[in-house]
C-alpha cells in the first residue's frame, strides 16, 4: 500500500512510515558520515560545550544546527563550575582549555578522553595535516608532547613575538626593530622606556606589554631562551635561583619596576592589550601573530603594525613557543561522545577553521588551512613573512602537571608586587617564589601519585 | 462519615490513639487543636525549613568535613587529615595579617556607614522639598550590584584613565594610584560609604517610629536639637543601631568588594591585590579557586564562622546595658 498525500494516518500505516523512515534514515546517516566524518554521527543531538562567549558564537552554534545537525548548549568557561560538574559526573562533553598548561594538569588527574581512536578514524583531522603546536596536547604521563592527543589547539600563536606600531616608534625617534633578526629582551626593555610617555604622574603612551599568556609559562618561556629550565626534569620542583632563571625573573621584574607597560602593579583597565593597543596608547604588543585579527579588521592601524621575532637573551639560544594553544578537550565521563567529537571535526577542521584561518587570529592548526591566511595587502604580506620565518624555532615548552598555571600565576602574583615596588630584591623574590611554589607542586605531587 | 465524625487526631482512616478515659471532651480539643497549629506550623515552614537544611546545614556540614582533608576538586589521591588545615591555618601568617586588616577594616568601615546612614536619614526626614526624591537618590546606589559598583569604581580610580584623576590632574595635580597602597583602603572605605543607603533606609524607619510627643516635650523643657538627638532620638533608635552593627559586621568580614578591584581581573589577581585590600575572604578565595585547596580554604572558612559568632555574642554583651526596647506593658500581660 501506498501513501497518500491528505490521505489519514492509520495505526498500521503510521507503524510502516516509522519503519520505513528509521531505514531511510539510518541508511543516509551513514552515507553522510562516509563521506565527511569518522564514521560517528551527530544528527539531531545536543552536545555541551564549555566555552568563552568569544569562542563558540550565537551565530557559530545556529550554523553549527545548519552544517553538522547537532544543538550545541553552552556552558561559560569557569573552572569551579568544570570542577562541580565533574564532581557530579556530569561534566560538559567538550571544555575550553589551555593546551600548554591545561594538558598535563588534567591528562595526570585521568579526568580527559584519549582522543587518538577518533583521530584514527577522522576524515577531516588528518594526523599528517596537524601542526607539531597540537602537541601541547599530547601527554604520555611523564612529559608534554609525546604519547596520546587529548585535545586539539584551534589556533595558535608564538607567543614571545611582539606587535609593533610604527608612528608611536617614528613619533618618539626610535629606530623600528628588524623584522628577520631578533632584538635582546634587554634592547626590547630600552626601547620600551624611551617609547613610554608620562604626563601628571599618568602614563599616556605604554611603551610595551610584555606579559605572555600567563606568568609562570611565560618565565618558563623567558628562562628558556636564557639557555636554561624553569622546572627539575620530572617537573616536581621549580627553581628561579638557577642563572638563567634569574635573568628571566629579574628582566620581567625590571619590566614591571619601570612601568612601561601593564602589569600586576600597574593593570590595564581594559584586561588585555587589544583596546590599548588600537587606540594608539601602546607601542609594542606581546600577543603574537594571533592580535593581526583585531588588526586587520582597523584599516588606519594595520598598515602602520609590524610584527617583528620573539626577542632572546644576550648570550642566550632563539626560542620561540606557542603559550596557549587554546582549544577544547572532552571528558573522560562526557555522556555524549560520538557528537562531541563530530562538533570537534567540524569546528577544528571545517567551517569555523577556515572562517578563524582567513581572519588572522592565529595560525591555523592544520597545515592545509595555511594557504589561507591573510596576505591580500602588502603589509599582510610583510607580516606574514615574519611569521613564516619565526616558525622555524617554534618549540613546544613542557609545563609541570602537579600545579595547575592559574595556581603558580597566584603564587606569583602574591609575592612579585613586593619586588616590583622595590621593597624586595629580585634573589629574596627568587627564594620566596622557590618556597611557595614547590609547597604547591609537593602538594600536587602527592595527590596525583 | 460526616465532617464531626473524622477523627481529629492521627491520620483520617486509622483508629484515634488510646486516651485516657478520665479525659474531658473540651481537653482533647484543647489538645487536638493544638496539634492542628503545630501541623500547620510546620508545614508552613516546611519550605525554608527543607531550604535552610538543603542549601546551608549540608553545605556547612560538607564544608566541614572538607576542613578535615587535602579535597582540590579534582585529584585522585586527597586524604583525610585531621585537624592539620587547623593547625597549618594558625601557622600562615597570611591568616592572622588578613584578619587582622579585617578587624580593622570591621572598625572603621562599620562606624562610618552607620553615621553616614543615619545622618542622611535625619536629613530627608526633615520636611524638604522633593524629599522622596532625596530619598529615592541616596537609595540608589544601595541597589546596584556590587559587580557593577565594582567595575565602576575600579574604572573611576584607574590611574591613567580614571576620572578621579583626570580631576586631580585638571587642578594640577600629580595623578595617584588610587588602586594601589597606601590609597586602595581608601578607595574601599568609600565604596562602602558610597552605599550608606541601605543604613540609611532603615535608620529613616526607626526615627519615624520615635514618639513626636517625646520631642515636643523636650522641646518645651529647653532641650537643645542635639541635645534631644542625643538623648531622645539616639536611645529609642538604639534597637536598630545594634542590628545594624551585628549585620554591618557580619557584612563588612564577608565583603567581596576588594575582588571586584582585582588588578587584572582573573581568579588568580586576587593575590596581587594591594596589601592594604588583601581581606580575610580574598585569603579564603585565594586558597579555594586560585591555589585549588578546598580543604585548607573551608577550614578558613568555618574559623571565620566561629570568629563571627563570638564577635556578635561580644557585641550582645557590650551592648545590653545601652539598648533600649520599646516594649508595650500591655503586651506582656
Amino acid at each position: 500500500m501506498h501513501p497518500r498525500a491528505g490521505a489519514s494516518l492509520s495505526r498500521r500505516r503510521f507503524l510502516a512510515l516509522s519503519a520505513a523512515g528509521a531505514a531511510t534514515g539510518a541508511a543516509s546517516l551513514n552515507g553522510c558520515a562516509m563521506q565527511v566524518s569518522s564514521g560517528v554521527g551527530g544528527g539531531g543531538e545536543s552536545v555541551t560545550v564549555m566555552a568563552k562567549p568569544d569562542d563558540i558564537s550565537p551565530e557559530l552554534i545556529r550554523q553549527a544546527q545548519k552544517d553538522i545537525g547537532v544543538k550545541i548548549v553552552t556552558v561559560r568557561y569557569d573552572i569551579t563550575k568544570l570542577i562541580g560538574m565533574m564532581t557530579n559526573g556530569a561534566p560538559p562533553d567538550l571544555v575550553r582549555g589551555v593546551g600548554a598548561t591545561d594538558a598535563p594538569y588534567f591528562a595526570a588527574r585521568d579526568v580527559m578522553e584519549d582522543l587518538d581512536p577518533y583521530f584514527a578514524r577522522s576524515r577531516v583531522l588528518k594526523a599528517g595535516d596537524l601542526d607539531p603546536v597540537n602537541d601541547l596536547w599530547r601527554y604520555d604521563g611523564r612529559t608534554q608532547g609525546k604519547g596520546p592527543r587529548y585535545g586539539m589547539a584551534k589556533d595558535f600563536s608564538q607567543d614571545s613575538m611582539y606587535w609593533y606600531n610604527t608612528a608611536l616608534f617614528d613619533k618618539a625617534g626610535v629606530d623600528h626593530p628588524p623584522e628577520t633578526e631578533p632584538v635582546t629582551y634587554e634592547e626590547w626593555l630600552e626601547n620600551a622606556e624611551r617609547l613610554t610617555r608620562r604626563k601628571n604622574g599618568q602614563t599616556v603612551v605604554f611603551g610595551g606589554s610584555y606579559q605572555g599568556v600567563l606568568t609562570p609559562n611565560l618565565l618558563a618561556s623567558l628562562t628558556a631562551s636564557a639557555g636554561g629550565s624553569l622546572f627539575s626534569d620530572d617537573f616536581s620542583r621549580i627553581d628561579f635561583t638557577t642563572p638563567e632563571a634569574r635573568k628571566a625573573l629579574n628582566w620581567y621584574v625590571e619590566y614591571g619596576r619601570s612601568r612601561v607597560g601593564p602589569s600586576i602593579v600597574q593593570p590595564d583597565p581594559n584586561a588585555w592589550d587589544g583596546p590599548t593597543y588600537q587606540a594608539g596608547r601602546m607601542a609594542m604588543s606581546n600577543s603574537g601573530y594571533w592580535l593581526g585579527g583585531l588588526i586587520n579588521t582597523d584599516k588606519k592601524l594595520a598598515p602602520l603594525s609590524r610584527l617583528a621575532p620573539a626577542p632572546l637573551f644576550a648570550g642566550g639560544r632563539r626560542v620561540s613557543p606557542c603559550q596557549a594553544g587554546t582549544g577544547f578537550w572532552m571528558p573522560k565521563q562526557a555522556r555524549n561522545k560520538d557528537a562531541a567529537w563530530r562538533v570537534f571535526e567540524w569546528f577544528f577542521g571545517e567551517g569555523p577553521a577556515r572562517a578563524r584561518a582567513s581572519g588572522g587570529w592565529g595560525i591555523p592548526t592544520l597545515k592545509s588551512l595555511r594557504p589561507l591566511m591573510p596576505a591580500q595587502e602588502d603589509y599582510q604580506k610583510r607580516v606574514l613573512k615574519v611569521q613564516n620565518a619565526e616558525l622555524k624555532h617554534f618549540s613546544v615548552i613542557a609545563f609541570t602537571p602537579y600545579a595547575s598555571a592559574d595556581s603558580l600565576y597566584a603564587l606569583f602574583n602574591q609575592e612579585a608586587p613586593a619586588a616590583m615596588n622595590g621593597h624586595m630584591s629580585v634573589d629574596a623574590l627568587a627564594g620566596r617564589l622557590n618556597s611557595v611554589m614547590n609547597e604547591q607542586l609537593k602538594r600536587g605531587k602527592e595527590q596525583v601519585g | 462519615m460526616t465532617v464531626e465524625q473524622i477523627p481529629v487526631t492521627g491520620r483520617p482512616g486509622r483508629r484515634p490513639a488510646a486516651r485516657p478515659a478520665r479525659t474531658a471532651p473540651a481537653e482533647r480539643r484543647r489538645i487536638s487543636m493544638t496539634g492542628r497549629r503545630h501541623r500547620a506550623f510546620y508545614l508552613f515552614t516546611a519550605p525554608w525549613t527543607i531550604g535552610f537544611l538543603l542549601l546551608t546545614v549540608v553545605p556547612m556540614a560538607y564544608a566541614l568535613w572538607l576542613s578535615f582533608t587535602t579535597y582540590d576538586g579534582i585529584s585522585p589521591n586527597w586524604r583525610y587529615v585531621g585537624l592539620g588545615n587547623y593547625g597549618e591555618l594558625f601557622s600562615d601568617p597570611q591568616t592572622w595579617k588578613s584578619l587582622g586588616r579585617t578587624g580593622l577594616f570591621a572598625i572603621t568601615s562599620v562606624p562610618l556607614s552607620i553615621i553616614a546612614g543615619l545622618g542622611l536619614a535625619v536629613l530627608v526626614n526633615r520636611p524638604i522639598k522633593a524629599r522622596g526624591l532625596f530619598r529615592t537618590l541616596l537609595y540608589l546606589p544601595a541597589v546596584v550590584p556590587p559587580v557593577g559598583a565594582g567595575l565602576t569604581f575600579k574604572a573611576l580610580f584607574d590611574q591613567n584613565s580614571g576620572a578621579a584623576n583626570g580631576v586631580l590632574t585638571l587642578f594640577g595635580f600629580d595623578a595617584l594610584g588610587w588602586l594601589a597602597d597606601p590609597y586602595a583602603r581608601y578607595v574601599l572605605l568609600m565604596s562602602v560609604l558610597w552605599a550608606a543607603g541601605n543604613v540609611m533606609i532603615i535608620s529613616l524607619a526607626g526615627l519615624q517610629d520615635v514618639p513626636r510627643e517625646l520631642h515636643e516635650a523636650a522641646r518645651i523643657d529647653g532641650a537643645s536639637a542635639w541635645r534631644t538627638f542625643r538623648s531622645i532620638t539616639v536611645p529609642l533608635l538604639s534597637p536598630v543601631l545594634l542590628f545594624q552593627t551585628v549585620t554591618g559586621v557580619i557584612a563588612s568580614v564577608q565583603t567581596i568588594m576588594p575582588l571586584l578591584l582585582t588588578p587584572d581581573g582573573t581568579t588568580a589577581g586576587v593575590t596581587a591585590l594591594p596589601q592594604s585590600n588583601y581581606l580575610y575572604m580574598m585569603h579564603v578565595f585565594s586558597q579555594y579557586f586560585a591555589l585549588g585547596r578546598y580543604g585548607y580554604a573551608s577550614a578558613l572558612l568555618w574559623v571565620l564562622f566561629v570568629l563571627i559568632l563570638i564577635a556578635t555574642g561580644l557585641i550582645f554583651r557590650f551592648t545590653s546595658g545601652v539598648v533600649f526596647y520599646n516594649v508595650d506593658p500591655e503586651a506582656k500581660k
